[in-house]
C-alpha cells in the first residue's frame, strides 16, 4: 500500500463520518462544523487527485462561501427545529429505489480496475481554455440559472408590503 | 462576422425572450410596474420568437424571419466531432410548442389586476424558463441538457413562490425546490457514471458507443439513475407524490404553465436520453422479451422498464383522479395520467409512435393548460375549488362552459378533438409495432375509458346539477374585468386554446406531416 | 506519478450519494435539507474528478469543466434554496415544514 492510497483511505473515512454526523447531530451549529469539515476534505481528495484548480475552487466556494452562507440562514431562522414528518413528503418508495440503486452501483464497482491506476494531471490553463472555449455553452447556461436564481431571489427576500 | 452570427443565428428566439426578460426587470427597476404593460413586452417578446420558429421551419409565409438556413437543420455531425447543440426540425416543433404553452399562460395572465404586486418577476422568471425550454430542445450533450433543465428548474421553482404573502404557495415552492433538487442530483450523478464509463458526455458519442459494446454494470446504474432524476421532472409513478401538491398549492397560472409547458421538457429529455438506446433493439429483436435470451441488454431492459413505468403512471393517476373533490387535485392527477400516455411513444421508439406521443404533448398544452387558465378565472369569478361548487356553471355561463367542458372531452379522447386524434396514433403506432407493445394500446385503451369516468362528472355538475335559486343570481363581477370578469386577455387565451383543440382536431394533417417527417429525421440518431 | 485505487472512488462517491438523497429525504429542518443536497452536489462532482483523473486526456479536460460548472451551480441552489426558507420564515416565523399542514388533506 503506497503513501497514496493511505491518505485516500483516511480522507475517505472522513468524508463518510462527517457527511452523516453532519446530517444527525442535533445542534445546528455542530452541523455546519462537520459540513465545513467535509468540504475541507474533499477540497483535499481533489489535490490527492492532481486537480489543485478545482481543489482551491472547492475550498473558496464551499468552505467559504457555502457555509458562510448557512450559517447566516441558520443565524435568522433558529427556531422550531424538528417537526413530525420528512421536508420532502414523498414516502418511503423513493428512498427505496435510491437504496436499490446505490446498492447497483457498489455492484459495479467490480468492474473498475483492481488495484491501483496512475492519475492524470491537467494544466490550469488548459482547463481555463477548455472551459471558455469548448465548454463555453455550459458556463452561458450556469450564467442563465444564477441569474433567474438571483433575481427571484432578491425579491423573495426583499423588504416590502405584500 | 460568419462565425458570430453561425454562433447567433439557431439561437435568435432564446435572444429576444432573454432581451424581453432583461427589458421587464429594467421597467421594474424603473418603476413601471402595471401588469398590462409588462404582459406586452412578455408577449411581443415570445410571439416573435414563435414566428421566428415558424419560419426556420420553413413556413414559406415567414420565410423572411428564418436565421438558419433550411440545409442547417437535421444535419449530422461530421465524424468524431461532439457538438453541444445540434438543430432538428423535431427539436424546433418542441421550441413550438414550448412557447405556445407560454404565450397562452401570458396572454391569460396579462387580464390580472394591473396593480398586483410580483407582476414583473412573474414574467421575468418566465421568459427565462422559457429561454431554458428553447435550449432543452437543441441540446446534444447530457450536461448542456440538464443545465438547461436547470434554467428551467430554478426559475420555476421561484415562479410558485411569486406571490410572496401566500403561505400556501411558500409551502409550494418549497416542496417544488427539495423535489427539484433531488431530481437534479440523481440525473446529474447518473450522467457522471456514463461519462465514466463512455469518456464522454456527448448524445451521439453515449449513443454510438452503447450500440457497439456490452452493457456494463456501471452504464446500466448511470441510466437508472437518469431514469429516475427525470421521472421525478414528468411525474411518473411511483416519482409522482410531490406533483399535487405543488400544483394545487401554486398560484393557478403558474400550474398552467407548470403542467403544460415545463413538464414537457422532462419528456423531450426522455426522448434525447432514452430513444437512442431503445432504438438499439430495432428491428431485429422489436418487441422481443428482454428477458428472451443472453444476459440484461440495455435497449429491451429500458424499453420494457419505460413499458412498465407508462402503464403504472396512467393507471394510478386515473384512479387517484376519480377519487378527487377539488378541481384543481383532480386536473393535476389527471395531469400524471396523461404523462403516462406520452411515454408510450419512447418505449416503442418508432416514428408513428413518436409523432402520437408530440401530438399529445402538443394536446396536452392545449387541454390542460387552458383548463388551467379556465380554473384561475373562475376563481377569480368567487367560485369555489370543489368540483362541486361548479353547480350550474355551463348554465349561467355558456361560452366558458363550452370551452371548459371542450378541454375534458379532449382529455377524455371524444373525437373529433385533438386529444382523440393524438390517442389515436399513439395507440394504433401500439399495435403496428407487434409484440408487448399492443398491451401498452391495452392499457392505454382501459385507461382512457377509466378517465372518461371523472371527466363526465364534471359535465354533470357543470350541466345537470340544480343550482341553488338564490346563489344562481349572479353577483356583478368584483374584478371589474372585461368579457364577465374573466379579462380580455384570459377569455383569449382560452378561446384560443379551445379553438385550437376543436382545429387541429377536425384537420390533424398539416400538422402530423410536419411531426412525422421530423421524427423519422430524429429517429435516424436519436439525437 | 501518484497511483490510486480507482474503485475506492466509486463507493466512496456512492456513499455519499446515499447519505446525501437519505438526508434529503428524511430530514424535517430544511437547513439540513439543503446540507444534504450539497453533499449528494459534492458526491457527483467527485465522480467528474476522478473519472477526469484516470481518463485519458482530452475526456479529463472535460470532466474537470464539467466539475467547475457544477461547483457553481450547486452554490446557486444554496442560495435558491435559502431565499425560500427566508421568505417563508419571514411569513410563519419558522421553517418547519409539517407545522402548517396547508397542502395536507
Amino acid at each position: 500500500m503506497n503513501l497514496g492510497e493511505l491518505a485516500f483511505l483516511a480522507l475517505a473515512a472522513v468524508a463518510v463520518a462527517t457527511a452523516l454526523a453532519a446530517l444527525l447531530v442535533r445542534e445546528l451549529v455542530h452541523t455546519i462544523l462537520w459540513i465545513s469539515v467535509f468540504f475541507v476534505d474533499l477540497s483535499a481528495i481533489y489535490f490527492l487527485l492532481a486537480a489543485p484548480f478545482l481543489g482551491v475552487l472547492q475550498l473558496g466556494v464551499y468552505a467559504g462561501a457555502v457555509t458562510v452562507l448557512l450559517l447566516f440562514g441558520i443565524m435568522v431562522t433558529r427556531k422550531r427545529i424538528f417537526s413530525r414528518e420528512a421536508a420532502a413528503g414523498l414516502g418511503p418508495v423513493p428512498l427505496a429505489l435510491a437504496a436499490v440503486l446505490v446498492i447497483f452501483l457498489v455492484s459495479a464497482v467490480g468492474q473498475l480496475p483492481a488495484g491501483t491506476t496512475p492519475v492524470t494531471g491537467y494544466d490550469p490553463s488548459a482547463l481555463s481554455a477548455a472551459l471558455f472555449d469548448t465548454y463555453g455553452p455550459y458556463l452561458l447556461l450556469l450564467g442563465l440559472v444564477m441569474l433567474g436564481g438571483v433575481a427571484g431571489a432578491i425579491y423573495l427576500v426583499r423588504e416590502g408590503r405584500e | 462576422m460568419v462565425a458570430f452570427s453561425s454562433f447567433v443565428g439557431p439561437f435568435v428566439p432564446e435572444l429576444l425572450l432573454l432581451g424581453g426578460m432583461l427589458l421587464v426587470l429594467l421597467l421594474d427597476v424603473l418603476g413601471v410596474r402595471r401588469n398590462e404593460t409588462l404582459a406586452t413586452v412578455a408577449l411581443t417578446a415570445l410571439a416573435l420568437a414563435f414566428l421566428s420558429i415558424l419560419g426556420d421551419l420553413g413556413f414559406a409565409p415567414l420565410g423572411v424571419l428564418a436565421t438558419v438556413g433550411p440545409g442547417a437543420l437535421n444535419v449530422a455531425p461530421a465524424a468524431g466531432a461532439a457538438p453541444l447543440y445540434h438543430l432538428t426540425s423535431f427539436g424546433l416543433i418542441f421550441q413550438a410548442i414550448f412557447l405556445v404553452a407560454a404565450l397562452l399562460v401570458v396572454l391569460a395572465s396579462s387580464s390580472r389586476p394591473s396593480g398586483e404586486r410580483g407582476a414583473p418577476i412573474f414574467y421575468g422568471l418566465l421568459l427565462l424558463a422559457t429561454v431554458g425550454m428553447l435550449l432543452v430542445a437543441v441540446a446534444s450533450d447530457l450536461i448542456f441538457l440538464l443545465l438547461a433543465v436547470e434554467v428551467v428548474g430554478v426559475p420555476s421553482y421561484l415562479l410558485v413562490a411569486y406571490r410572496r404573502g401566500e403561505a400556501r404557495s411558500m409551502e409550494a415552492a418549497m416542496k417544488f425546490f427539495i423535489v427539484g433538487a433531488l431530481s437534479t442530483v440523481l440525473s446529474f450523478y447518473g450522467a457522471s457514471l456514463l461519462f465514466g464509463a463512455y469518456g464522454s458526455t456527448n448524445l451521439f458519442v453515449i449513443h454510438a458507443a452503447a450500440a457497439s459494446v456490452g452493457t456494463p454494470v456501471l452504464v446500466l446504474v448511470g441510466y437508472g439513475f437518469l431514469l429516475a432524476g427525470l421521472a421525478f421532472k414528468v411525474t411518473l409513478v411511483p416519482f409522482h407524490a410531490w406533483a399535487v401538491d405543488v400544483y394545487d398549492g401554486a398560484p393557478t397560472d403558474v400550474t398552467a404553465f407548470l403542467a403544460g409547458g415545463t413538464k414537457k421538457i422532462g419528456l423531450f429529455a426522455f426522448f434525447l436520453v432514452f430513444l437512442g438506446p431503445v432504438l438499439l433493439v430495432h428491428p431485429a429483436t422489436a418487441g422481443a422479451s428482454p428477458f428472451g435470451g443472453g444476459p440484461l441488454d440495455l435497449g429491451p431492459t429500458l424499453s420494457i422498464a419505460l413499458g412498465v413505468i407508462a402503464v403504472l403512471t396512467m393507471t394510478v393517476g386515473n384512479l387517484l383522479a376519480l377519487l378527487q373533490k377539488e378541481m384543481k387535485r383532480m386536473l393535476a392527477y389527471s395531469s400524471i395520467s396523461q404523462a403516462g400516455y406520452m411515454l408510450i411513444g419512447v418505449t416503442i421508439g418508432t416514428a408513428p409512435a413518436l409523432t402520437g406521443a408530440t401530438l399529445q404533448i402538443l394536446a396536452h398544452v392545449l387541454m390542460k393548460g387552458g383548463a388551467f387558465l379556465v380554473v384561475a378565472g373562475v376563481a377569480g369569478l368567487g367560485i369555489g375549488p370543489l368540483i362541486d361548487d361548479w353547480k350550474g356553471l355551463g348554465v349561467r355561463r355558456p361560452l366558458l362552459g363550452a370551452a371548459f367542458a371542450l378541454m375534458l372531452l379532449s382529455l377524455a379522447g371524444v373525437p373529433l378533438t385533438i386529444g382523440f386524434v393524438s390517442k389515436f396514433v399513439l395507440f394504433s403506432s401500439a399495435v403496428q409495432a407487434q409484440g408487448w407493445f399492443i398491451w401498452l394500446a391495452v392499457a392505454g385503451l382501459l385507461n382512457s375509458a377509466l378517465s372518461v369516468f371523472y371527466y363526465a362528472r364534471v359535465l354533470k355538475v357543470m350541466y345537470f346539477d340544480r343550482t341553488d335559486p338564490i346563489a344562481a343570481i349572479e353577483a356583478p363581477p368584483a374584478s371589474g374585468l372585461g368579457a364577465g370578469g374573466l379579462g380580455y386577455g384570459r377569455a383569449a387565451a382560452i378561446g384560443l386554446a379551445a379553438v385550437l383543440i376543436v382545429g387541429i382536431g377536425l384537420y390533424p394533417q398539416p400538422i402530423l406531416g410536419a411531426i412525422q417527417s421530423a421524427a423519422q429525421h430524429f429517429l435516424l440518431t436519436g439525437v | 506519478m501518484t497511483t490510486l485505487p480507482e474503485s475506492g472512488f466509486l463507493l466512496l462517491s456512492g456513499l455519499l450519494l446515499g447519505v446525501g438523497v437519505f438526508g434529503l429525504l428524511t430530514r424535517r429542518n430544511f437547513i439540513l435539507v439543503l446540507i444534504a443536497l450539497e453533499i449528494a452536489m459534492n458526491a457527483t462532482i467527485l465522480n467528474f474528478v476522478y473519472f477526469a483523473a484516470f481518463a485519458p486526456h482530452a475526456a479529463g479536460l472535460s470532466g474537470q469543466a464539467i466539475a467547475v460548472v457544477l461547483i457553481g451551480f450547486a452554490a446557486t441552489e444554496v442560495a435558491v434554496g435559502l431565499a425560500i426558507v427566508l421568505g417563508l420564515n419571514r411569513l410563519k416565523g419558522t421553517i418547519d415544514v409539517a407545522q402548517g399542514n396547508l397542502l395536507k388533506e
